[in-house]
């Protein structure tokens, strides 16, 4: 029982460290591109980002 | 734990991607958090539904999934037809997609949870999918460095059933597909079986995932996925550790890719609604605290394993169960189609391999 409280501490731990580092790395989100809300009727597709694309 | 604490938390990042990020990425963050509810809530398991069919004969949750993908293609494919910026999830028939989706289909079992099954699980803190996690982003990472490797052996162009035979046309046809997979499990289950061949759980979360899953769509503009996310993550970190230069890889140098890689993890679509899931199966089981025996030695060495070969095959299928059989049924991809009966084939050795390693017991 303790035994999985400390592996669920390790796992959102090392999410939040993750997202953290990553946040502190990447470039600064520049909001004045931000995607429209809704892609469907933005005549914007999305370029990649899904399991299914092949390359 | 409690919910309240989880719920503020979760509400806490929705505010920082509206701020910090964008109203669409925090719509999707909300999206998958439902996804994750409704997963979790309704205990809905792809691969335990599979397993239940051949290992019980009861048909209940393959007859869940086939509603799940006929309300997602009845909602996601005049979409399609109406807005040319929404993407189908259109895959290559190949090689790679029958290795790939056979191994899946193995490994799942002995996992015992597909790619949003592993993210759902791993939320409500099951030790094992925990710990398949990491490695799981591991072997979607390597499988998309080799991809380039396993196409050359073999594959043809992406077919779509909307432009091929129009919506109407390619929703006749998924009906019929579906139809014909129904009727099969509900003759391997018997008269037993077919008497009880409906469930109120598996419907209620077949109904809610399928409106998610076009929600997704709506404003993603492009279908529910897990397994890009994963390789995604382990991509970042390989890269800034230097062992790997994207820029000489032919998945990772494409534009969008590479893009993505560089950009913060918060706007890619499949890495926001995957933290969702984890939030939203993390809500469902506060409070309840995880049952099941501990596994031995053996078990968490082969489940690992199995973690491992799941991500690395997931992205040689071309997606999971939600990325390849989900999305790609439901928006009118012939690798769909190709995935399940591959994958089932996968899960027939699994469930194998599972039984010799004793991990029903567990």
């Amino acid at each position: 029982m303790r035994r999985t409280v400390y592996l669920k501490l390790a796992f959102w731990g090392a999410l939040a460290l993750f997202l953290a580092w990553d946040h502190a790395r990447a470039p600064r989100i520049d909001l004045r591109f931000e995607a429209p809300l809704i892609a469907a009727g933005s005549g914007q597709t999305s370029i990649a980002g899904h399991c299914a694309l092949p390359k | 734990m409690r919910r309240l604490p989880i719920a503020a938390l979760a509400a806490a990042l929705l505010f920082v991607l509206v701020w910090y990020v964008s109203v669409r990425q925090a719509a999707l963050f909300a999206i998958g958090i439902a996804m994750g509810a409704a997963l979790a809530g309704a205990r809905f398991g792809f691969t335990t539904g599979w397993r239940n069919l051949v290992v019980a004969r009861d048909p209940r949750g393959v007859v869940g999934q086939a509603l799940l993908l006929a309300l997602a293609a009845l909602g996601s494919m005049p979409l399609l037809g109406q807005f040319p910026e929404l993407n189908a999830a259109l895959a290559p028939p190949s090689v790679s997609l029958v290795v790939g989706a056979f191994l899946f289909g193995l490994t799942m079992q002995i996992a015992d949870g597909c790619g949003s099954g592993t993210l759902y699980k791993a939320g409500m803190g099951v030790p094992l999918n925990m710990g398949i996690l990491p490695l799981f982003a591991l072997g979607s990472f390597l499988g998309s460095v080799h991809l380039d490797r396993w196409l050359v052996l073999g594959v043809i162009e992406p077919v779509s059933l909307v432009d091929h035979f129009g919506v109407a046309g390619a929703l006749a046809a998924t009906f019929a597909g579906l139809a014909v997979a129904v009727a099969l499990a509900l003759a391997w289950s018997g008269a037993e079986g077919r008497a009880s061949w409906f469930d109120r759980r598996w419907l209620w979360g077949a109904v809610a995932l399928a409106a998610l899953a076009v929600l997704n769509l709506v404003v993603a503009g492009q279908p529910w996925g897990v397994v890009y996310g994963f390789g995604l993550w382990a991509a970042k970190l390989a890269t800034a550790a230097g062992v790997f230069d994207p820029a000489a890889n032919m998945f990772w140098n494409q534009p969008g890719n590479a893009e993505i890689l560089r950009q913060s993890v918060l706007l890619d679509v499949t890495s926001i609604t995957n933290i969702g899931i984890l939030a939203g199966a993390l809500w469902v089981a506060a409070g309840a605290p995880s049952t099941g025996r501990p596994l031995t030695a053996v078990q968490w060495l082969i489940g690992l394993a199995a973690g491992f070969v799941m991500g690395y095959s997931s992205r040689l299928a071309f997606g999971c169960n939600v990325g390849a059989m989900v999305s790609g049924i439901s928006t009118g991809s012939l690798h769909g189609w190709l995935w399940v009966p591959l994958a089932f084939a996968g899960t027939l050795i699994g469930l194998r391999v599972r039984r010799r390693f004793g991990f029903d017991a567990a």
